[in-house]
């Protein structure tokens, strides 16, 4: 019989999630899951994919939960398809998608559909549902329902409940299904017209400035209100100094608090914009030099607990414009491994080990979700890469159906050289 | 001839360029005296001025500048907010460099644009305006206006008075008065200033500088065009901002008034002073600053096409 999903990763090195670091190994993969560890492996046969992991380093297949895969509503900048078809070239097997399609995932169907197109491709897609009916902000959706729909966690994103008793009456609800509430911090009457960081570069350049307080003001009453109500929350793509100060004091005095940030806060700083290009505008924005550094400092000091992407496609028309009217968002998914790696261990020599629970364990411990770990008897979810090879982010390159990366042209180091999901290889020379 | 190819900020000229500039525009000041205003150093060359934001006077002094020169000059305006998103923009730009034009004059609304724009062409292209970023060639027709009436422009104090943060012409004037050893105090309110200031001199009244200052710059106050409507009212603007008559008799001998124009009468300026400008001899040089505009207009394009 002639075993289509074996696979046997040879010569290389793997994570190993109970030791924490990176040891020599050889994988054995068998119906999907991992069936073997250890040294000098050799089943013999055709009916063996044999990958020769030499240089290679096996980790646990990346999970991104910020995602926006954009279907239903804008499938001509990102489908379900497409977006799971980049996230594996990025060594994710796993994300998280955001809910604010046309129409938004307020509905049990919609999550359904979600559900079936995910399951549809090699990359395991968790749902995020609203938190208020189309996210308008005026009322709850309904949170118990969606949840038994399957979804993972509730997020109104770039649409900020501003009504703080609602909220409130949100995360009293919340502690009935134990889903996260994932929260994008951003007073809408501080950043206003608001198109890059407040500061020095802002005001030279004429740009109108969102001040870090949008972030902070929001981060600080959603905190209270967790404190209060001892509701799971999460705040995602932290941006500030002043953030990452709320959630350490926060996490200090015990509330139920996680957090996360973006490749790209980690990477650039305001001066970046100097060259008015539109894919480094995001919100929230990219903050000052002092504020890349406090994340930094957040994540060496474990104040950060995960790494998500907040991977946004448009279309070339929404960013081949003037800086007031391009979109926010830049996507991240393609990139994800290899703008960490370069930013987090080769710039800033943060171990290895270090990284790659804040793309794996971290983010599922948020979600509640499967973990992808290198072991045997787990689902087999693998990402191999090559943490000494370069290259250039290339607008041909990218698989998204949008191009618009605030990395391109760019050198990082940390090529995905092959993912496997669910024990099959699902990107790389087969 | 120039070093670099565009004019996009007052950053891009080094002070050596800067004085080429002024000292070209003092032979251009001359022409313009002359009774045949024109002479034929750029014949041959089209100018094409692409204003996706209102205006009269910079567009025409641009015009005229051209003529001087020469130059033929077509002009293509259109509401920003009667085009759709960046694509026509573009669009419209492959449209006139097809037409095999020398230089773009651009202005848009958008901060940064003009930029974008110049990115994506081979031709030269100078900064119209843009947004609250930029505006150059104000910038540097005011420093000639400053250096013709004074004779020097080293240890000059000057006062830019009221919406700094909405307004290109205050960034660009700071950044090139600066440069060229003038004194610069910012005169502005909070809810007008950057939220750091930490990096200017500032003043909130203009009676904190009035009787000090050489140099008193009137920033255009656009109550409607703020963002969200901070400041309170034009009679509190008035209260420690404008220039009323009062104010004007305690600047010490020999300073002056400028502004970018056009003048909001009564809210930057009061009414009197305006008339009192029509008169000769007065320290208001607001005409001039005009008149300048014309000259520096046209050494720019001089210096920028005319050698090549
Ligand atoms: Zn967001
Ligand atoms: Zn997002």
């Amino acid at each position: 019989m002639k075993m289509e999903n074996a696979i046997l990763i040879k010569n290389g090195f793997f994570f190993n999630s109970r030791q924490n670091k990176i040891v020599p190994g050889d994988i054995y993969i068998e119906n999907g899951k991992v069936a073997e560890i250890g040294k000098d492996i050799s089943y013999a046969g055709e009916d063996v994919s044999v990958i020769d992991a030499s240089g290679l380093t096996a980790i646990p297949g990346l999970i991104d939960m910020h995602v926006h895969l954009r279907e239903p509503g804008f499938e001509d900048e990102e489908t379900i398809a497409s977006g799971a078809r980049a996230a594996l070239k990025g060594g994710v097997t796993a994300l998280a998608a955001m809910p604010n399609t046309n129409p938004p995932a307020d509905s049990e169907q919609l999550i359904k559909y979600i559900l079936t197109a995910g399951s549809a491709t090699d990359c395991r897609i968790y749902p995020i549902a609203c938190l208020t009916k189309g996210q308008e902000g005026k009322e709850m959706t309904e949170m118990g329902i969606l949840s038994e729909a399957g979804a993972a966690g509730f997020s109104d994103d770039g649409m900020p409940v501003m009504d703080g008793k609602l909220m409130y009456e949100i995360m009293k609800y919340s502690l009935q299904f134990g889903k996260p509430l994932i929260l994008h911090e951003e007073d809408l009457y501080f950043s206003g017209p608001g198109l890059m960081h407040e500061g020095e570069f802002s005001t030279r350049l004429g740009l109108e400035g969102i001040p870090s307080l949008a972030d902070e003001v929001m981060i600080a009453r959603d905190i209270m209100l967790a404190e209060k109500t001892g509701a799971r929350i999460h705040i995602t793509h932290l941006s500030s100094s002043g953030g990452v100060e709320l959630v350490r004091q926060a996490k200090s005095s015990g509330a139920n608090i996680s957090c996360d940030v973006t490749p790209h806060h980690l990477f650039f700083n305001d001066s970046i914009l100097e060259t008015f290009n539109t894919n480094f505008k995001v919100k929230p924005p990219i903050r000052s030099r002092a504020d890349q550094a406090a994340l930094m400092e957040g994540l060496k000091d474990g104040t950060i607990d995960a790494i998500a992407s907040d991977h946004a496609p448009h279309l070339d028309t929404e960013k081949n414009t003037t800086f007031k009217l391009a979109s926010f968002g830049t996507t991240g998914l393609e990139t994800f491994f290899a703008a960490c790696y370069t930013r987090l261990v080769s710039e800033n020599g943060m171990g290895i080990e270090k990284l790659i629970p804040l793309l794996t364990e971290g983010p599922a411990k948020i979600l509640g979700i499967e973990k992808n770990r290198i072991e045997k008897g787990h689902r087999a979810c693998i990402a191999l890469v090559d943490t000494d090879a370069e290259f250039v982010v290339k607008r041909e390159d990218f698989i998204s159906k949008s191009k618009n990366s605030a990395f391109l042209g760019l050198k990082l180091r940390g090529v995905v050289r092959y993912t496997i999901s669910g024990g099959k290889i699902v990107y790389g020379k087969k | 001839m120039l070093s670099k190819k565009s004019i996009l900020s007052v950053d891009d000229l080094d002070t050596g360029e800067i004085m080429q500039v002024l000292e070209s525009a003092d032979s251009f000041m001359d022409i313009s005296r002359r009774e045949i205003k024109k002479v034929p150093t750029l014949r041959g060359k089209t100018v094409a001025s692409l204003f996706f934001e209102p205006s009269t006077r910079t567009r025409i002094s641009f015009e005229i500048a051209a003529k001087r020169l020469s130059a033929d000059i077509v002009n293509f305006s259109a509401q920003a907010s009667s085009l759709l998103k960046g694509e026509t923009i573009m669009d419209t730009l492959r449209t006139i460099l097809s037409m095999q034009v020398d230089l773009l004059v651009i202005r848009h609304r958008d901060s940064g644009t003009v930029k974008l724009m110049d990115s994506v062409v081979n031709v030269p292209v100078i900064n119209a305006g843009d947004g609250k970023h930029q505006h150059p060639t104000q910038a540097l027709l005011d420093i000639y206006t400053i250096k013709n009436h004074f004779n020097r422009l080293e240890g000059l104090k000057v006062a830019l008075v009221g919406d700094y943060i909405n307004s290109r012409v205050a960034r660009s004037c700071q950044s090139l008065f600066e440069k060229m050893g003038l004194e610069v105090t910012i005169v502005a309110p909070a809810m007008l200033l950057p939220e750091d200031w930490s990096g200017f001199k500032v003043e909130h009244s203009i009676d904190r500088i009035i009787e000090d200052t050489d140099i008193l710059y009137m920033l255009r106050m656009q109550f409607e065009r703020q963002d969200r409507k901070l400041y309170p009212s034009v009679r509190e603007y008035n209260r420690y901002l404008s220039l009323d008559m009062k104010r004007l008799s305690r600047m010490k001998k020999d300073s002056v008034v400028m502004h970018p124009g056009p003048v909001n009468r009564g809210i930057e300026i009061y009414d009197e002073i305006m008339e009192l400008a029509k008169e000769k001899g007065n320290n208001i040089l607001i005409d001039e600053q005009v008149t300048a505009g014309v000259a520096v207009r046209m050494a720019l394009l001089y210096l920028v096409l005319g050698q090549s």
